[in-house]
């Protein structure tokens, strides 16, 4: 009966409007009513509403809920956390414990050195595995599923696995053993260690000019016949010092090895796998070499895919702790992740201690995430449709 | 016939060589493209990789002073000896942390493909909701994972009964309680192993959640990818929606299913709050120099490989590829 209602459409299908009022109006408006409300098709769809809404607020909520709490404790005084009434609401509040992560720890040498880092990582991943997966994506070669199968495998591979032999590495760098072979080669005074070369951003560029200047004194040295110093190291172990430095981390990130970057290949590579091959043929057509389509015409066209990519790889060096404690050994070099500390003036004893210094370690948190928080907000946007866009089911 | 095709193949010939020519072209294009991987992986991966299995059968010394170099010396199998049989601990959290890696790979796929058909559909809000769903992808990493591993604030307050700042497990117990669960699911006469899967599921839905993140915008990807058309065929044949889902969206996401699986796999197994992972890692920083924590790591690592391609090939004989692909 109600269905019938319903599908009492008028018959003919040039309409004026009024023609329609005076279709309805023929029924009743309670029957109208019962039509539309009662029918099983609107109940189910009713149900499933509520269901839906209520899974989606309720997630969200348990998503949200743990930073929500870290907010209302960060604004709470100490006296709070022994108040059984206090609940999310702070009675005391407070600007304590920003104050004193903001003038204390460092909060802005820190996070100047951990934005530098991440921008040159996260920039140098997002070309770098732009041009890898793009070679794999519209290039046929030989060997190509076998190379694709090592980038896979580089992803499976988890770094813990390395860490010890990837310290190792970065520590005594050498790259094909040339440093060693200058080493033994002859210059016997060069033998003595390049350890503190560069510590920090501020050594940055002096590192590059230190190496070459050494190599010519000890050259020099060796042709006078002055070979008083001594080969203090194993020969077969010599090599720079990368640590406390940002060259392992852009080293890794050169070679698309960094943290999650099988990800970004592949996740890159079905992008440029949806672009249509046209567009390329076209451009050949009329002169354009393979870079330069690469650069002019396909790079254009990825970015919002490549913002997401660089948001990944911005956020997830942000937040790192892995490499970080790995490669900054040093004091010396002020990283956000590594401020996570108890100011000195909110050191107390007393009975709520353990919920405040915890708070305070929540506030930590929350100031690291907070510029991610910032970029989030205008990035998101891009982040769900470049990966819409990207296909990658196909 | 035969004289037909020799003189087909003739002309062919100086054809396919003009192609040939454009195809090493692009081949060696090709081979630049991929270059910084080839580069990085034979100068810095491949001898990580061999001085990790090289180490992992030394015992490693490092020479303090102003040399700083390391020496090491062979011990043969006794790392990984050592690793499996003098360890008291370190069999049973790998039996323990495989155990917990199979409870939750089904667990974040299930939750991920389900919410990424919900997140699929329009409705009031959508984008929000997106946005809070991927904001765990972004935020719960690295020191964030260590600081909320070290928040007391909640269960400090549940036993005291303060301010309910409640942690994960506070949260989803306000939304639902699991024992309302298991009274249901008893009635419902199924086995007590998937009563208590749901329900540990459910109470560590704060984890899944934030796991989820990359598969989920993986799924919704693939689920865009989804061509309108068939959708609107099926309508119009008259199939429901859940037919649609299982006749349709089902198959046409099972690469996805693929891809998204073993990369459960190996993100669960690779994460820093994996018990495995925070065991290894404590032997290394530990024990100064000792190379016991590599030994165990490759013992895990070959493990997890050999899970990842028992799973990946039983998977892949059920996945469905449409003709488009290739």
């Amino acid at each position: 009966m109600n269905s019938q209602n319903i599908d009492n459409k008028p018959a003919v299908k040039r309409e004026t409007k009024n023609r329609i009022r005076v279709d309805f109006d023929r029924t009743p408006l309670k029957e109208r009513l019962k039509a539309k409300f009662l029918s099983f098709y609107f109940l189910t769809k009713l149900v499933y509403w509520i269901f839906r809404l209520v899974l989606m607020v309720g997630i969200s909520y348990i998503v949200i809920f743990p930073f929500i709490t870290k907010i209302a404790g960060s604004f709470m005084a100490p006296e709070d956390f022994v108040d059984v009434t206090v609940q999310l609401i702070p009675k005391n509040f407070s600007l304590d414990i920003y104050r004193a992560v903001l003038t204390e720890l460092n909060y802005w040498s820190a996070f100047a050195t951990t934005f530098t880092l991440s921008l040159s990582t996260a920039l140098v991943q997002t070309f770098i595995c732009c041009l890898i997966a793009y070679g794999f994506a519209k290039f046929k070669f030989k060997g190509r599923n076998l190379l694709f199968l090592l980038v896979i495998l580089t992803m499976v591979i988890p770094h813990q696995t390395l860490q010890l032999s990837m310290f190792m590495e970065f520590r005594y760098f050498d790259l094909f053993g040339i440093i060693k072979l200058l080493k033994g080669g002859g210059i016997e005074v060069f033998g003595h260690n390049i350890k503190n070369l560069g510590e920090g951003v501020a050594a940055f560029f002096e590192k590059l000019d230190i190496l070459p200047d050494e190599i010519k004194w000890g050259a020099y040295k060796t042709a006078r016949g002055m070979t008083k110093y001594k080969v203090q190291m194993d020969i077969t172990q010599a090599g720079i010092n990368l640590c406390n430095t940002y060259f392992p981390l852009i080293l890794l990130s050169l070679g698309g090895l960094a943290f999650k970057n099988g990800l970004y290949i592949f996740m890159l590579r079905q992008f440029f796998r949806g672009v249509p091959d046209e567009l390329e043929e076209s451009a050949y057509m009329d002169g354009s070499g393979v870079f330069r389509t690469f650069v002019q015409i396909i790079l254009p066209l990825s970015i919002p895919m490549m913002i997401t990519v660089f948001l990944f790889a911005f956020c997830w060096q942000w937040t790192d702790d892995f490499y970080t404690n790995m490669f900054f050994s040093s004091t010396e070099v002020n990283l956000l992740t590594k401020i996570v500390d108890i100011p000195n003036s909110l050191k107390t004893e007393y009975a709520g201690q353990a919920l405040y210094y915890t708070a305070i370690r929540n506030t930590c948190g929350l100031m690291i995430i907070l510029p991610l928080v910032i970029l989030y907000i205008f990035c998101q946007n891009f982040l769900v449709q470049g990966i819409e866009h990207s296909g990658i089911a196909n | 016939m035969t004289k037909d095709v020799k003189l087909g193949a003739d002309i062919a010939a100086p054809k396919r060589r003009k192609i040939a020519s454009l195809d090493r072209k692009k081949a060696r294009a090709g081979w630049l493209f991929v270059l910084p991987f080839i580069l990085g992986f034979i100068i810095i991966y491949l001898p990580m990789v061999y001085e990790s299995l090289l180490l992992s059968f030394h015992k490693v010394s490092i020479v303090g002073g102003d040399a700083g170099g390391y020496t090491t010396t062979f011990v043969g199998w006794e790392n990984y000896m050592n690793a499996l049989f003098v360890d008291p601990d370190f069999v049973q959290t790998l039996v323990s942390g495989l155990g917990q890696m199979a409870f939750d790979i089904p667990a974040i796929l299930i939750f991920s493909l389900f919410m990424a058909v919900m997140l699929n559909q329009k409705m009031a809000g959508r984008a929000a909701f997106r946005a809070i769903f991927f904001l765990p992808v972004i935020l719960s990493t690295g020191i964030m994972e260590s600081i909320a591993a070290q928040d007391i604030l909640g269960e400090e307050i549940e036993e005291g009964g303060g301010i309910d700042t409640g942690t994960e497990e506070n949260a989803s117990e306000q939304l639902v309680s699991s024992m309302d669960l298991e009274r249901l699911f008893a009635n419902m006469k199924v086995g007590t192993e998937l009563v208590t899967y749901v329900t540990t599921a459910i109470n560590n839905i704060y984890d899944i959640v934030n796991r989820a993140g990359v598969q989920l915008l993986i799924f919704l990807a693939a689920l865009q990818s989804i061509s309108p058309a068939i959708y609107e065929a099926c309508r119009i044949d008259g199939a429901t929606s859940w037919e649609t889902f299982w006749k349709v969206t089902f198959p046409m996401i099972s690469p996805m299913i693929l891809v998204n699986g073993v990369y459960t796999i190996i993100d669960s197994f690779t994460t820093e709050s994996n018990e495995v992972m925070v065991y290894i890692s404590n032997v290394y920083s530990e024990a100064d120099g000792d190379v016991l924590s590599s030994a165990m790591a490759w013992i895990y690592f070959l493990i997890v490989i050999a899970i990842v391609a028992i799973i990946a090939s039983v998977m892949s004989a059920f996945v469905f590829y449409s003709r488009k692909n290739d």
